[in-house]
């Protein structure tokens, strides 16, 4: 594995939120949330539960409709998109309650993440013509790498069902990989997991801001977030609480007061 | 070998033929039990991979099969431009349908796709002046493939089994190309297809118009077989028994669903003996395989197969220390 140098600042934002408001009904879920995701960094975004976290995500990725704000991804305004639309721009990500095809292989559940470099239509594929062996072959090999870059190669053939749950959730981070994102969407990554497991996600998460994807994260796992953060956003109430590096935010009165309930020294 | 399966099928097709070339119960029941596979290959496709339910399939059924029968008896057409045409015409239906009513879910769509088979049947029986209406319509002529006429129960059972294979070739393909995986995936979770690019709203308006035309090219085959089309082979009963092949094969499984196929078309030969007691039998016979073998016929008799064999060598191994004992 490359050790590329880890970047502090990062560059131009790669997500730029302006303004977010979701509500539902009558309450404000998201209360004009504002921040800017650089380039090349792991970006985590923490919080109380309830603090509007996921909706933040379920908003980005277009499951909800935002009633205010934008959403800029790479020059784009992602308000309005349907989430097929918003992926095939460069975003993935993986979700708190699994979301696995059950009814597949590790690999199979892998290659539907390749879904955005197939090329083939339903035609071609009923026929099975040549075009669509070659594919076949092609989408194989790019999970395969996937399931590589997340050591999950001894377990391809497998029904994904059938997995450990910590593995069911690198297969969800596999099947994120494998379409190539810009941006990662990690919803709770280390929920559920062992000591064991938190330290190789970290290892992974790194891995992955390594190989040039920027990492969005949400997550519950102080010491995880802490250790591998490069800046931080704190949510409370569907509000921006606080930004900055980790070391900023452990001092911050304002965040301890909300969030972390009193002075904490994190063993990181 | 990912056709291995497709050509034991395929061998087996071919076996009876020579075996039995004269025998009723394999050129007649079998013609019969091939065109349930292929309406039953295709509705899986919608059903066991895709996981949408359609309780109005005979109706593409009865599109395919009026399309040939009025367009060869009325207007003179050739079967195959018929048959092309009834494809066409049945393809365009489930296409405009799938938007609107594949949005909706689980008991909405039952009802959203019964009430659709029940328009059709209606409009079957009530446009007597193009279909015939409850008398149905007869004289439809043999279908000609480039010039050879197929007549016979032997012939009809060759271009059957020929049209049967085609479809589970084609679905087994469709399963395993990422277009199928893609269907797949709606199944497992919609929420995480979509975030994987898959356009789910335009990949089961494709797998509802693909099982629609499967079904209306056995419908076409159906009505140049019978020389005769009439409502009754298309209403409401016709679709819940076409979902219990599915379902009693175990969905999500090609062979599956042609095996839940052969087996109710086999169980209906059976029980004519016992005219009477038909649907009690029929019922009960249903509930023990949903009560027992809840992943269908096909995987719940290779699994029990399995235990008797593993019964049997256990039995076999044990016989010999017990002399020895003795």
């Amino acid at each position: 594995m490359t050790v590329l140098p880890v970047p502090t600042s990062g560059g131009a934002p790669l997500l730029a939120v302006e303004g977010l408001e979701q509500s539902f009904g009558g309450i404000m879920a998201l209360a004009g949330i504002s921040f800017q995701a650089p380039e090349g960094l792991i970006y985590a975004i923490i919080g109380p539960n309830g603090a509007g976290k996921t909706t933040l995500f379920n908003a980005l990725c277009g499951f909800y409709q935002p009633s205010a704000g934008s959403i800029r991804f790479d020059g784009h305004e992602l308000r309005g998109l349907p989430p097929y639309r918003i992926a095939a721009l460069g975003m993935a990500r993986t979700f708190q309650n699994l979301q696995l095809f059950f009814n597949m292989t590790v690999i199979e559940n892998v290659m539907v993440g390749c879904h955005l470099r197939a090329r083939t239509g339903l035609l071609a594929a009923a026929l099975r013509l040549p075009s669509v062996r070659r594919e076949e072959q092609r989408l194989r090999t790019w999970a395969s790498e996937a399931l590589e870059l997340c050591d999950l190669t001894d377990r391809a053939e497998q029904p994904a069902g059938a997995l450990p749950y910590g593995l069911m959730k690198r297969v969800e981070i596999a099947r994120a990989l494998a379409a190539k994102p810009r941006l990662l969407l990690l919803d709770e990554p280390a929920a559920g997991l062992n000591d064991t497991e938190t330290l190789a996600l970290r290892e992974l998460i790194t891995r992955i801001r390594a190989s040039g994807v920027t990492v969005l994260l949400v997550e519950h796992h102080m010491p995880l977030v802490m250790g591998v953060s490069d800046q931080l956003l704190v949510l409370d109430y569907g509000s921006v609480l606080a930004e900055g590096t980790p070391a900023e935010i452990q001092a911050d009165p304002r965040v301890v007061a909300a969030y972390l309930g009193g002075a904490v020294q994190y063993a990181v | 070998m990912r056709l291995a399966g497709f050509h034991v099928f395929a061998a087996l097709v071919v076996l009876l033929a020579v075996l039995f070339p004269d025998n009723y119960f394999v050129t007649v029941v079998g013609a019969s039990a091939g065109l349930h596979v292929i309406l039953a290959v295709g509705l899986n496709l919608l059903m066991g991979y895709a996981g949408q339910i359609s309780l109005g399939h005979a109706a593409f059924f009865g599109i395919g099969a009026y399309a040939s029968a009025i367009l060869t008896t009325r207007f003179g057409w050739p079967g195959l431009l018929a048959m092309a045409t009834g494809l066409l015409a049945a393809g365009v239906i489930a296409w405009l349908l799938a938007r609107p009513i594949l949005r909706l879910r689980g008991h909405y769509l039952a009802m959203a796709t019964l009430g659709f088979g029940i328009i059709i049947h209606v409009v079957m029986v009530q446009a007597t002046r193009w279909t015939g209406g409850p008398d149905g319509l007869a004289g439809v002529p043999p279908l000609n493939l480039l010039g050879w006429s197929v007549e016979g129960d032997f012939q009809w059972y060759g271009v059957i089994m020929a049209a049967m294979l085609l479809a589970v070739w084609l679905s087994l393909n469709l399963v395993d190309s990422q277009a199928g995986r893609a269907l797949r995936a709606v199944h497992g979770s919609e929420f995480a297809a979509q975030m994987m690019g898959v356009d789910t709203a335009r990949a089961k308006t494709q797998v509802f118009v693909v099982s629609a035309l499967f079904a209306a090219f056995a419908g076409s085959l159906f009505a140049h077989q019978q020389a005769f089309v009439s409502p009754d082979s298309f209403n409401l009963t016709i679709s819940v028994e076409l979902v219990t092949m599915v379902v009693l094969g175990g969905m999500a499984s090609t062979f599956g669903a042609a095996c839940g196929a052969i087996a109710l078309t086999l169980l209906h030969q059976g029980l004519v003996v016992f005219e009477d007691y038909e649907m009690l039998i029929h019922g009960a016979l249903l509930m023990a395989v949903m009560i027992f073998m809840p992943q269908g016929l096909f995987v719940g008799l290779s699994q029990g197969t399995r235990r008797v064999w593993r019964v049997l060598s256990r039995r076999r191994i044990s016989l010999p220390s017990t002399d020895l004992t003795d």
